[in-house]
């Protein structure tokens, strides 16, 4: 048994550098690199922590880290609950329409997000598509709909760009399940319903755990969503590009997205953590 | 009787949850893909005729078809690099409950956190100073680093999820570890694999904030031209361009599926 | 002190991962007789050639390679190699000229290298530090649906009234588009009686506005709040208007508000080290043959006081001595204190 679990430590470790290594030098370093602008004073001379002080101690940037963080905590449960059932529905009924489903999955991916945004409102402005419909054809409302501009749509439109790897993930881990144990369950008298919980839930856990760690991270990093379509969210990627492109302060830009690197990583540590401790159980 | 019997009623239900979510998906796209037909000269919805001039234009304005190819060599060169040195890195980490492995997957997952405004940023500075400066191959390494964690994390959540005994079967019967991986492991982690490089691909294909900063006049790719587009004009050809690549993707499904079939990606055998 | 640090740093990132590709070369312009001028895309990259690029190259015999993208990225890569610029000629906006000569990136501006600088408004080069030169401008003022707004506010004061008062939903620059600070939190402040030491009554106007403004994230998106009928009114640049009623939306107007709107420049600049070359070009850039026909392709005023404007062009031009030339180095130092304000008092 022992001679043949693969890979042994050493052999773990090799495989693993070359990716450790890649990431230390293109990513970290530069990473570094640059993070040294946070520290350094304004004029060039000297060091300073007084941007992390302010950072941290200035309640409108604690009110965005937390904004930044619920924000992509609903996008990633939104998916999972609306990711899960197509998913399931993508490896187990699908039959020949899976391919169908991927291109619909992947379409959003592949549509420039000036346009796609631009699709939103051409849906929901106020002399829109759906207002009109509403409004003026079968006269439900009195008054136009307030959906641009605000933070539903924003999370809206996260769900749509970010879903789709919700449910690959979940998918390419569904069907490597066998499905002889879903089979064993109902044999046993377990209903669909109980087999579904307790069988193949689990089982897919980590399915879960790999869609909700890639949706809540990007979401944690994305900011052009929120600058096109606006909502009044002031999170953190957004006050990051802010400062690259309105302020120009890369010293402050540097001091946030240390901050937002180490929330990011805090979360994802304390995700895996969580998943790990679910596909044990 | 036997008719109620054999409607299924939880399956109506997702069958028609599942079509509810395609309309909320599809909706958004669906108005692009129709003003990019129209015959107008700006962006509008509904549209006044149709017509397939800003298909044209994609075809008369050579930067939108040199930098296409620009973006399919990095998504292809990116992906396969990251394939490369993330699944090793995916098998060896899948399956071990150390806090450590969980600390060097929480590594490798770390720059999908980051904006990547500030990766692109740092890494110009980075690179330049060390010499790989404003090139094709710094274009390729920013877009790996990208890029990676998507194949480790779902080549290692696919890779759990399979049965230990094939390897230690086929270990066993004297098979060598090359030969285990080639033979059981990959045949397994397939699906992930193809999960992982297919959002590889999107997210370098679609990737604005990093490429921006490494533009030279041979190495622009898609999106920046796209931007500096639109710097100045708004016509509908930049929804055409959306329309085009949707148009790929069905092209590309379509070879998948016939080399390989679709439905083994998604599907249990 | 700190230099050296991030040097220490490099060294060691150049041994761990990029020692392998160290030492390539920059650019395949590096040869002689070759240099790499900006542009944005199409119809501007369009006017660049035929408009510079042509003229140069029949001059010179050297070839000039066009790059395109967007000044933000042209300057990071030329500050992030400063010694072997990739880039000769770039395009900017006033305030990152502005920046990039604070941070000695670029080369002064004479009339020995520039000959054709004689006959650019010395405003135009003293506002840069004479590290280069305004070649192109627009105004930004009111931009509006001639069909839902029929009668339009002549001035910001009127423009923020009537909007106050809900006669029409307007859109807005939000403070995420880079030049936000100037064309909406500066000219408005300066027309309601403010400067740049007191922002006020642009805070004081907007807190009246708030409820019937959206904001645009960037320009294509102002116009797609006009056309899919979300608003009706905003700020925006003349030019841009110009080249959407000439796309065919002639719905749409622009005014120039009676208080004068602000300058919306176009800066060239050659980066230290770049190309001697790069001179030649720049004066072509500035020449009143190639100024004027850039004028015709684009619909945006130039800045060669020898330029004689066709009457359907002459027409359209605000001159730029009825708008304001932001002042640039000014606006740079309270920025940052702008948009922190903005974040919190405005939202959007």
């Amino acid at each position: 048994m022992k001679t043949s679990t693969f890979p042994t430590i050493p052999r773990r470790l090799l495989l693993t550098l070359p990716a450790v290594l890649f990431l230390l030098a293109f990513f970290i370093l530069p990473l570094v690199d640059n993070g040294l602008r946070s520290i350094v004073q304004a004029d060039g001379n000297g060091i300073t922590f007084a941007r992390y002080v302010q950072l941290l101690t200035d309640q409108f940037y604690l009110t965005s880290i937390a904004q930044t963080i619920a924000l992509s905590a609903a996008v990633t449960v939104i998916c999972v609950l609306i990711g899960y059932p197509v998913a399931y529905y993508l490896v187990r009924h699908a039959g020949r329409w899976s391919g169908l489903i991927i291109f619909l999955l992947i379409a959003p991916l592949l549509t420039s997000i000036i346009m796609r945004t631009y699709g939103w409102q051409v849906l929901f402005a106020r002399r829109g598509f759906i207002n009109t419909l509403l409004v003026q054809d079968l006269g439900l409302l009195d008054t136009p709909l307030r959906v641009l501009d605000t933070p539903g749509l924003v999370v809206a439109a996260f769900v749509h760009v970010l879903v789709p790897f919700m449910v690959l993930s979940i998918a390419a881990v569904l069907q490597g399940i066998d499905r002889r144990l879903e089979e064993s369950a109902q044999l046993l008298g377990a209903g669909r319903l109980r087999t579904f919980f307790e069988v193949t839930l689990p089982l897919s856990i980590d399915g879960i755990g790999t869609g909700s760690i890639l949706v809540f991270m990007v979401a944690n990093g994305s900011f052009v969503t929120l600058v096109l379509l606006g909502g009044g969210l002031k999170t953190l990627p957004l006050l990051i590009f802010q400062q690259f492109n309105t302020t120009r302060d890369f010293g402050m830009a540097s001091t946030m997205s240390t901050v937002l690197l180490v929330v990011a990583l805090v979360c994802l540590f304390l995700q895996l953590r969580l998943v790990r401790r679910g596909g044990e159980a | 009787m036997s008719f109620f019997r054999r409607l299924d009623l939880g399956r109506a239900i997702l069958t028609a949850f599942v079509v509810a979510f395609f309309v909320f998906m599809t909706l958004p796209i669906g108005i692009v893909v129709v003003a990019s037909f129209t015959d107008a000269s700006f962006v509008a919805f509904p549209i006044s005729g149709w017509s397939l001039r800003w298909f044209r234009r994609i075809f008369e304005y050579q930067p939108y078809l040199d930098s296409i190819a620009v973006s399919l060599q990095i998504a292809f060169g990116a992906t396969a690099l990251s394939c490369l040195i993330g699944i090793p890195a995916a098998i060896a980490l899948a399956r071990s409950p150390s806090a450590w492995a969980s600390a060097v997957m929480t590594y490798l997952l770390s720059p999908l956190s980051m904006p990547m405004i500030v990766i692109g940023f740092a890494a110009l500075f980075f690179l330049s100073r060390v010499g790989v400066g404003v090139s094709f191959t710094a274009l390729l390494i920013a877009h790996t680093t990208v890029c990676l964690p998507y194949i480790v994390r779902t080549v290692a959540a696919t890779y759990r999820g399979t049965a230990r005994s094939y390897e230690e079967a086929a270990a066993l019967l004297g098979a060598n570890p090359l030969q285990v991986f080639w033979h059981v492991i990959l045949p397994l982690i397939r699906p992930g694999i193809v999960a992982g490089s297919l959002f590889s691909f999107l997210v370098s294909f679609d990737n604005l904030p990093i490429s921006y900063f490494f533009g030279q006049p041979g190495t622009l790719t898609l999106p920046v031209v796209m931007l500096s587009y639109m710097e100045h004009q708004f016509d509908p050809s930049i929804a055409a361009l959306s329309t085009l690549q949707l148009l790929l993707a069905i092209v590309g499904l379509v070879i998948v599926d016939r080399l390989y079939g679709i439905d083994k990606m998604t599907m249990g055998d | 002190m700190t230099d050296f640090t991030r040097r220490g740093l490099l060294q060691t990132g150049g041994l761990l991962g990029a020692a392998a590709f160290a030492n390539l070369p920059l650019t395949a312009a590096a040869q002689a007789g070759e240099i790499t001028v900006t542009a944005l895309g199409g119809i501007w990259e369009e006017a660049v050639k035929k408009a510079f690029v042509e003229p140069f190259e029949r001059k010179t015999g050297a070839k000039a390679n066009v790059l395109l993208g967007s000044p933000p990225q042209w300057l990071s890569q030329v500050e992030a190699n400063p010694k072997n610029p990739p880039i000769d000629v770039i395009i900017v906006t006033p305030d990152l000229a502005i920046n990039a000569a604070k941070m000695d990136l670029v080369d002064t501006f004479t009339v020995e290298k520039v000959p054709n600088l004689a006959d650019i408004p010395a405003e135009f080069t003293n506002a840069l530090s004479g590290k280069g030169t305004v070649f192109d401008y627009g105004v930004a003022g009111i931009t509006y649906n001639k069909k839902t707004v029929k009668d339009p506010p002549k001035s910001f004061k009127d423009f923020v009234d009537r909007t106050a008062a809900g006669e029409w939903t307007a859109s807005l620059p939000g403070i995420s588009y880079a030049v936000t600070p100037i064309m909406l939190m500066w000219a408005m402040a300066r027309a309601l009686g403010g400067s740049v030491d007191n922002i006020d009554p642009f805070f004081d106007a907007m807190k009246k506005m708030r409820k019937n403004v959206i904001f645009w994230g960037g320009p294509n998106d102002f116009f797609n709040h006009l056309s899919s009928g979300e608003a009706d009114i905003g700020i925006y640049f003349d030019g841009r208007t110009w080249a959407h009623v000439d796309a065919g939306a002639d719905w749409i107007d622009f005014i120039n508000p009676s208080e004068g709107g602000s300058i919306n420049a176009l800066a060239v600049q050659k980066p230290k080290n770049a190309k001697d070359l790069a001179w030649e070009y720049i004066n072509v850039m500035l020449s009143p043959e190639s100024q004027l026909k850039f004028a015709e392709m684009l619909s945006y005023p130039v800045t060669n006081k020898k330029v004689q404007y066709p009457p359907h062009l002459a027409k359209r031009f605000t001159p730029w001595q009825e708008a304001h030339f932001p002042p640039y180095e000014e606006i740079a130092k309270v920025r940052a204190q702008w948009v922190d304000r903005w974040n919190r008092e405005v939202g959007g």
